[in-house]
């Protein structure tokens, strides 16, 4: 697999689309690449903030934020 | 995020404020029932506070890591609740009805925002409906390949190619937003 290669089947493997045959030519290629290959997979994931970010705002209730803070406040982060 | 990750409640009243209308809409998209989003938000935002620290800069804006987060919480949560196949009913009625989700809640009231969502939609609806349609199912419903390919009746290697052009137009068109994202 080439880099070209790799880089289609980063954007597939960010958001879960490569099937598990795929996989391990990719962790392979992933190995190969190395520091090269993380840094590309890093900026793949630009593409989940877009896909989240193309979606129009949706309101939430009041009272799922009052039952968050005071859960919080009932129990100190770990 | 430093905030959260130093245990400052504050700190993530003000992310839940800023960030919970985008994250309650992608969890909409996957799951389609308003009552269910409202609880898989709260548990996801409870996750936020709980692994803020795992988030590390270095990987990522706070906004991709949440996103990250949060999709796949909501794909677990639709399998979970085996909520699957009412949700898939609905979603091929809404598919046999707006064959193109994206470009079809591309409202008057939406061009007029000169926001970023606005602009990657611009992007996003540049794709032919075919690779549209496959990146919705991927990563909005969570299938694979080979489920995208029974659904629309489409060859697996018809479905790859779709998918590999489409995320590829995206991302290099994500490129110019870049400082936006």
């Amino acid at each position: 697999m080439n880099f070209e290669q790799f880089q289609n089947q980063s954007r597939l493997y960010v958001i879960g689309a490569l099937e598990p045959e795929e996989l391990d030519e990719f962790e392979k290629a992933r190995e190969k690449f190395g520091k090269q290959a993380e840094d590309f997979i890093s900026k793949c994931y630009a593409l989940h903030e877009a896909f989240a970010l193309s979606l129009r705002p949706a309101k939430s209730s009041d009272a799922i934020k009052d039952r968050l803070m005071a859960m919080v406040k009932a129990k100190k982060q770990p | 995020m430093k905030g959260i990750q130093a245990g400052d409640a504050d700190a993530l009243s003000q992310l839940y404020d800023r960030y919970n209308g985008i994250l309650k809409a992608l969890i909409l998209r996957v799951i389609h029932n308003e009552a269910e989003a409202d609880d898989l938000l709260q548990e996801i935002f409870m996750e936020i506070w709980n692994q803020a620290k795992n988030f590390s800069e270095q990987k990522g804006k706070p906004l991709g890591w949440m996103v990250t987060l949060a999709r796949r919480r909501a794909i677990d949560g639709l399998r979970k609740k085996q909520a699957y196949a009412r949700a898939e009913e609905r979603l091929q009625n809404e598919t046999e009805q707006q064959p193109d989700a994206w470009v079809h809640n591309a409202t008057e009231e939406e061009i007029v925002l000169g926001d970023t969502r606005v602009l990657i939609r611009k992007v996003i609806s540049s794709l032919p409906p075919a690779q549209q349609q496959a990146i919705e199912l991927a990563f909005f419903r969570g299938m694979s390949q080979r489920e995208i390919a029974a659904k629309t009746n489409t060859p697996l290697g018809t479905v790859k190619t779709r998918l590999e052009l489409g995320l590829k137009k995206i991302y290099d068109g994500l490129k110019d937003l870049k400082d936006e994202l």
